[in-house]
């Protein structure tokens, strides 16, 4: 192992130290704050090498890569790590979920997510999405005095091994075709263009059966609204962003490869079309918020597979776009219903009556954060949905787009409902706790990023267009 | 070369006071000051536009733009913000501000829960208003194209009353289902272009009108835009929403909502829809005049079996725009100033209307017009000003209404000689209802003794204001239509 391994491999290794250490000082405090400091400095820390260092060569001892793309999103998830972290505190405090295996294990996952990103190897990849599941199986259960949170992680927990092991037989079944485990040689050789070698096209057919579990794309859906409804609101953000960002990430590492991916158009745009109706029609027939952001949540990652389809058309900049501005946005919005369920608030639109002017921070952010998913200017949701349907349109996928965006027009009225609920009636008797500092500054950092996105996308566009290129 | 970047102050000005109302809280007696403050000054930044037209600028901004502004902004993706500002830019930038403080003043003493947000919406709505008719970037108009109708939606469903919540989401679906189209739509001219162009993408304006289309595609095009446009006019198959809306929003909503949301739909047609598609635009003409005939005389005969004056006042404003939507439709230079006159008109005497509709609603708290009767003994100036635009809605000759529906006749008769005949009874219905609402509610016999009192100075200020600016119009319209020549003669193809 070289200095450049090392080098490389420092932002995975710094939030599996920040994990071990948390469980060690767990042993003699059992007050979680040590645990959150340390995860918020180690994730930071980890962010900021990523974003700091130069690229670096690939570092073939690791299987690990240190290129624009996994460093971008490694910085996005490790972000997105420390603003999890930062909004749990409270929650879980409120909830009686305390212990310090709460910030390891988001620690863990972290750094499954960021093996992820950097993984040059299908091996890595697997291990690395493996790591970062496994993480997500404890934390969504971990609300143990909530049945509904058991619940939540045995359905997430079972589809979750079936998925894995389709991605591992995938994987084999890839490995068996072009002999190799590097993902650009596996990609160059069973995506070819050509007539599909049939044992490749079994291994792409599972392969992609475990990623529409991942990203929760319709027909592979229905574990999200269970599981979306039953974990700890700041598990849900991180999940709906962080698991899913990575995810599409990994489609981000390995499309681009490919000598031709027509070979994966039909059954993607079939997940897309299904996922975007499904997901959107559905949504209309919620009364609980959260589900109904579950189901928001398929549609959306409808969308961002639309944006794979037409890849050649600048589709790549838009899915990576748009999983940074998802992630965002859905930071904001579990955010706000953190904030809003520590101090009471039920789950069903009902509850959320009036809360616009007992609770006008956290429930102004919630309503942007709806406008955004919506997408309406000038928010990331917008700027994302854009790039999409101008990708989309250069491709010649003028049916895809026109499906999408009128089922968008739909979406419309389920976000509306939310913001409606929120800014309704009377105020409803909500035991008002104070609001946490932390908390605040996560959601008007979202907020603000949200807005930025909206107005000024250029400089990510720019870092995109030159990754991409 | 404008030393003062004087579009963006009045694009941001609005936007600057919304956003320190933020901070006000509950306190809300500074709030409407600061909110009418910013709209004063914003008014005067509106008419001291009206004294650049002089001024020369750089060979790169369009023709008969007078006042342009162009900075790069997504350059990647050709996408700037390019702000122009003509004739009819002009007059529809000088009826956003003064429709603005009208509402304002219109809901001073109405609103009284989340007073500052009630004005940070306004503000916000000017400021979204004023992007749609100043932006020559497609992209941009878009954006504030859709960024406009989140503070309507929460102006209707906020503060309105009866099927509050029902009316704000048709309102918002409605209208949003149209531009999400229009959206697909620019989008493929932006590509399209920029494969004529051999890889020069862009959103202005000024680029794309030269772009060719198939004849197909551009009817697909076209449609995309036309929907958008219409369902804001609104013309008549698409008008639903508009009836509701305006029963439900409070007085300041339905003041913008008539006064100037469904003037952005005409503007996008005259400045967007027209000139970008104008072989498409051609082909659909029939079409486009055929709605328009229908609405007319549709929403006037609808309007005539209304109970509730707001909803009367609703849906002949409907028919007033089918007016405008002739005008524009046949794009002759005459009927295409009268639209744009017209729609100043329609600005001002519809927004006049439903202020005193409202005012008989703070009043009375009823609508109804079986409820009034004998106003004319016990308010008489509220009477008196009530008789005045009720008379400039049917189109007196000598109000401006007149002006406005007389030039777009006169310009479509030559093109259209059927449809303007059959207009032309669309000149005569609105004199049916609005004699008998007049007659019911001004002269009948009191029906029911209701509290009423006459007008305060506040009240008598906005109506003062309007009713001049009524009969300037229609003594003396002669400055509006000399700004209005060079644009209009540029878009219909003539010379200046």
């Amino acid at each position: 192992m070289t200095t450049t391994d090392i080098f490389i491999a420092l932002p995975m290794l710094l939030p599996a130290i920040g994990a071990l250490l948390t469980l060690l000082i767990g042993a003699v405090t059992r007050d979680d704050r040590a645990g959150t400091t340390i995860g918020v400095a180690t994730t930071l820390a980890a962010a900021l090498w990523l974003l700091q260092t130069p690229p670096a060569m690939v570092a073939p001892t690791l299987g690990l890569s240190a290129a624009p793309l996994p460093r971008l999103f490694g910085a996005f998830l490790a972000l997105l790590a420390a603003g999890t972290l930062c909004l749990s505190h409270g929650y879980n405090r409120e909830r009686g979920i305390s212990g310090e295996e709460y910030p390891a294990t988001v620690l863990f996952a972290t750094f499954g997510m960021l093996s992820l990103t950097s993984a040059t190897n299908l091996l890595t990849l697997f291990l690395g999405l493996e790591a970062m599941s496994f993480g997500f199986y404890i934390l969504v259960a971990i609300d143990l005095k909530r049945a509904t949170s058991g619940e939540a992680g045995l359905k997430y927990l079972l589809p979750g091994a079936l998925s894995a092991a389709f991605l591992a037989f995938g994987i084999a079944l890839l490995y068996c075709v072009s002999g190799t485990l590097s993902i650009h040689d596996a990609l160059q050789l069973t995506l070819t263009g050509g007539r599909p070698d049939p044992v490749a096209l079994a291994g792409w057919a599972c392969f992609l059966a475990g990623i529409a579990f991942k990203l929760s794309l319709a027909p592979a859906h229905l574990w999200t609204p269970d599981v979306y409804q039953g974990a700890p609101a700041p598990v849900t953000a991180f999940l709906s962003a962080g698991s899913k960002g990575a995810t599409v990430l990994l489609l981000l590492l390995l499309l681009p490869q490919a000598t031709d991916a027509a070979l994966l158009r039909v059954p993607l745009w079939g997940l897309a079309v299904i996922s975007v109706i499904v997901g959107n029609l559905a949504a209309l027939l919620q009364s609980r918020v959260r589900r109904l952001l579950a189901y928001s949540s398929i549609a959306q990652m409808g969308y961002v597979v639309i944006a794979l389809i037409s890849g050649r058309g600048g589709g790549y900049q838009a899915a990576a776009f748009y999983a940074i501005a998802y992630g965002v946005i859905t930071l904001a919005a579990f955010g706000a219903i953190t904030a809003l369920e520590r101090s009471g608030c039920g789950e069903t639109l009902d509850d959320y009556r009036g809360l616009g002017s007992s609770r006008p921070f956290a429930s102004g952010v919630l309503a942007l954060a709806m406008f955004a998913l919506a997408g309406i200017p000038p928010t990331a949701g917008f700027t994302g949905k854009f790039l999409i349907f101008t990708a989309a349109i250069r491709s010649g996928e003028i049916i895809l787009a026109v499906i999408g965006i009128l089922l968008a027009a739909v979406s419309v009225y389920y976000y509306l409902r939310i913001v409606i609920a929120l800014y309704m009636g009377r105020p409803a008797q909500v035991p008002a706790s104070g609001s946490r500092l932390m908390e605040n500054v996560v959601l008007a950092v979202a907020s603000f990023i949200i807005f930025f996105l909206g107005v000024w996308p250029a400089p990510l566009l720019e870092v995109l267009k030159q990754i991409f290129a | 070369m404008t030393q003062v970047p004087l579009l963006s102050l009045l694009l941001f000005l609005p936007l600057i006071g919304a956003f320190l109302l933020l901070f006000l809280g509950r306190r809300d007696r500074p709030a409407r000051i600061i909110a009418l403050f910013i709209g004063l000054a914003e008014t005067l930044l509106a008419c001291s536009a009206w004294f650049c037209q002089v001024n020369l600028l750089p060979a790169a901004a369009p023709k008969g733009f007078f006042l342009f502004e162009d900075l790069p902004w997504i350059e990647m993706l050709g996408i700037r913000y390019t702000l122009g500002m003509d004739g009819i830019s002009l007059l529809m930038v000088i009826l956003t501000a003064l429709v603005t403080v009208i509402a304002m003043l219109v809901s001073w003493r109405s609103i009284d829960e989340r007073v500052s947000l009630h004005y940070l919406l306004l503000l916000a709505m000017e400021s979204g208003i004023m992007g749609v008719f100043l932006s020559l970037d497609l992209f941009l108009f878009y954006l504030f194209w859709e960024l406009m109708l989140i503070p309507m939606f929460f102006l209707i469903f906020i503060w309105g009353h009866g099927r509050n919540i029902y009316s704000a989401v048709k309102f918002f679906l409605f209208t949003l289902f149209g531009s999400l189209l229009m959206l697909l739509a620019i989008i493929a001219i932006y590509l399209i272009h920029g494969s004529q162009s051999g890889g020069v993408y862009s959103f202005g304006l000024a680029e794309l009108l030269g772009t060719r289309f198939s004849l197909t595609t551009g009817l697909w095009l076209y449609a995309a835009f036309l929907l958008a446009f219409a369902v804001k006019f609104p013309i008549v198959p698409l008008h639903t929403w508009l009836p509701d809306a305006h029963t439900d929003a409070p007085t300041a909503g339905s003041v913008i909502l008539a006064g100037l949301l469904l003037k952005t739909g005409a503007y996008g047609l005259i400045r967007f829809g027209f000139p970008l598609f104008p072989e498409a635009a051609r082909t659909l003409t029939p079409l486009l005049i055929a709605l328009a005939v229908t609405g007319i005389i549709y929403a006037s005969w609808v309007a005539f079996a209304q109970k509730d004056m707001k909803r009367l006042v609703a849906y002949s404003s409907i028919g007033h725009m089918g007016f405008v939507a002739l005008g524009i439709a046949v794009w002759t230079p005459v009927a295409l100033s009268g639209a744009v006159l017209q729609m100043v008109n329609h600005g001002l005497t519809t927004t006049a209307l439903f202020a005193l509709v409202g005012m008989l609603d703070e009043r009375a708290h009823t609508r109804e017009i079986k409820d009034f009767g004998g106003l004319w003994g016990k308010i008489p100036i509220f009477s008196a000003f009530f008789m005045l635009f009720a008379m400039a809605s049917a189109g007196l000759p000598g109000l401006n209404n007149f002006v406005g529906e007389f030039l777009v006749l006169i310009g479509s008769f030559k093109t259209a000689q059927l449809a303007t005949v059959l207009a032309f009874i669309g000149i005569i219905l609105p004199l049916v209802y609005t004699v008998r609402l007049v007659q019911e509610v001004i002269f009948q016999e009191e029906r029911r003794s209701l509290p009423l009192s006459d007008l305060t100075l506040r009240e008598l200020s906005i109506l003062a204001g309007l009713a001049l600016g009524d009969l300037y119009i229609g003594l003396h319209p002669a400055p509006l239509l000399e700004i209005l020549k060079t644009p209009v003669a540029l878009l219909t193809g003539g010379a200046p």
